[in-house]
């Protein structure tokens, strides 16, 4: 259902000798399949976040292309890119002045019907009722934004749900209910999942583990073959100059 | 009677359909159109006939009283002065405001002088609106002050906003707080085209404990200005905040200054500002959900305003 073709991600880099340029994503190639549940993974800043954007339109493609249901969507807008189906829940969602909860929910949906709303937020059952009238603004917590934005993304019934660090902030006790709540939905309207995670508890709900690495996907498959690479990538995010584990430089 | 440019004025200045419940006063073109009272709230013209005098007498419990300005006559600038006097233990809510509709190339304006004087433990609401319309060319102007007094555990909710269409306005805000009093002013101003706008609040903490926040919103759209100045002063054990806010659009210009002054070593006493663009996080996020770049900006604007 999404086809990633060649995808580079390029920004200037005046340290890097190759022309000014660096790669951000470096040349993926992958395709998702309707109703699977997908993990992306990988050491910070290998790129998993970047990717992501590229597919929500937040970011623009430098080369390659990705189709969409069939679709070439690589130059359509962020807009057009939710109104054919996908939904982004972001690491750090955007806090207003003077927007609710409800006033979301209602964009998403487009409904404004109270007893329609109270019913969505019923059935998406993460955010008590009395969420629906507050402000998305500096005074929530991080875990209540996120469990707004969660919400949100799932009241909008998309096709493919991007959700990047979804237990960011998230309270240990609500992390093992939100994983069942993305694979019930997922169950119910077949909604192709993409978590951005280094939660072990993502990754063990995950059809397909992706290992994003420097801007490379350097792993594809089930969490149990991939356990020895995550081990290797995830003990250190340094591990590029890494020395050894005893030795005195070790920048951990 | 109400002609349809008085009711579409009054409709966007105090949401009133037409004559309103209780008690009223409506001015058009600086002359008294229509006016009554209630059992609790006595209207009368003052002394010498630039204003009106509304008592409200004490004990008076969720009742409201509107106060709106109608100008549509080529020329006029209409001053006004009036006072609220609020009884001890009311609690109402006060509707004013000022729609101006300017037919011709010569200037329109209002200055509304607001003197309240709210009494111990009153609850006063004041919601007070500025529009302007019309396809004539000459300048509408809006010069609004209010000067607020708040006894011993009083405590007043303002609410002042200038929607559109006013191209120069000079608002001042004075406000002194007895012991336990509580002050919550929100001002909302839109600019566009080549508008300016300058609001100077003063607002003095004078008595123990009492408490004070200034919010301030500000959209500058086109080429249009806006001055803030808020001073808070507290001489006693109290508590104050500013908030500004300023969203530019366009080529909008915008200078704010909050300024704090301490006169007692356990006041508490709090400002933050900022000035900018939209933040393109904000807009992410909309267009996320569906909506376009204009209707995101929009939406944003309309909940910043709100």
């Amino acid at each position: 259902m999404l086809e990633l073709k060649d995808l580079y991600f390029t920004v200037p880099d005046n340290n890097n000798g190759n022309a000014g340029k660096r790669n951000i994503i470096d040349g993926i190639n992958f395709t998702f399949e309707k109703g699977k549940f997908y993990a992306i993974t990988g050491p910070n800043g290998s790129g998993k976040t970047s990717l992501a954007k590229l597919i929500m339109g937040i970011n623009p493609i430098s080369q390659g292309r990705i189709i969409f249901e069939g679709r070439d969507i690589s130059t359509l807008s962020i807009t057009d890119r939710s109104k054919s189906g996908i939904a982004y829940s972001f690491q750090q969602p955007a806090r207003f002045k003077g927007i609710t909860f409800r006033d979301l929910l209602s964009i998403a949906t487009g409904i404004t019907d109270e007893k329609k709303l109270l019913e969505i937020v019923l059935r998406v059952g993460i955010c008590p009722l009395s969420f629906l009238d507050k402000e998305i603004d500096a005074k929530l917590s991080g875990g209540e934004i996120k469990k707004i934005e969660l919400a949100t993304t799932i009241a909008a019934n998309p096709k493919l749900a991007i959700y990047d660090e979804p237990d960011t902030g998230i309270d240990l006790w609500t992390i093992g209910p939100m994983v069942n709540l993305l694979k019930k939905e997922l169950a119910e309207h077949s909604t192709t999942t993409l978590v951005v995670s280094h939660n072990r508890v993502f990754l063990e709900a995950a059809d397909i583990i992706l290992i994003v690495d420097k801007g490379r996907l350097v792993y594809t498959g089930d969490l149990k073959n991939s356990l020895p690479l995550l081990e290797n990538l995830s003990v250190c995010t340094y591990h590029s100059s890494c020395e050894g584990e005893k030795d005195a430089g070790c920048l951990r | 009677m109400l002609d349809a440019l008085d009711k579409k004025l009054l409709k966007t200045v105090a949401d009133l359909e037409d004559l309103p419940k209780g008690a009223y006063n409506i001015r058009k073109n600086g002359k008294l159109m229509h006016r009554q009272k209630s059992a609790n709230i006595d209207i009368e013209t003052n002394a010498d006939g630039t204003g009106i005098i509304v008592t409200i007498k004490p004990g008076t419990k969720n009742e409201s009283v509107h106060i709106p300005v109608i100008l549509s006559q080529a020329g006029l600038y209409d001053v006004v002065y009036n006072s609220f006097i609020i009884g001890d233990h009311a609690e109402v809510t006060i509707i004013a405001g000022c729609g101006i509709h300017c037919g011709t190339s010569e200037p329109e304006g209002h200055a509304g002088i607001h003197d309240f004087q709210v009494g111990k433990k009153a609850r006063i609401t004041y919601v007070e609106k500025h529009y302007a319309t019309g396809e004539g060319r000459g300048r509408r102007s809006l010069n609004p002050t209010t000067k607020v007094f708040l006894a011993e555990g009083a405590s007043a909710e303002m609410e002042l906003t200038q929607i559109g269409g006013v191209d120069e306005a000079n608002r001042l805000n004075e406000a002194i707080l007895e012991a336990g009093s509580l002050l919550v002013v929100t001002e909302r101003v839109l600019t566009d085209g080549e508008q300016n706008a300058v609001s100077t609040n003063n607002i003095v903490l004078k008595g123990a404990g009492s408490r004070a926040n200034m919010i301030s919103r500000s959209v500058m759209r086109g080429n249009s200005k806006q001055t803030f100045y808020a001073t808070m002063e507290a001489l006693n054990k109290c508590f104050g905040h500013i908030e500004c806010d300023a969203i530019i659009m366009d080529n909008g210009t915008n200078e704010t200054m909050p300024s704090l002054k301490a006169k007692h070593p356990d006041a508490e006493l709090t400002h933050e500002a900022s000035i900018g663009k939209i933040a393109s996080d904000q807009l992410t996020k909309l267009m996320s959900l569906g909506l376009t770049y204009d209707q995101a900006v929009n939406r944003i604007i309309q909940g910043f305003l709100k």
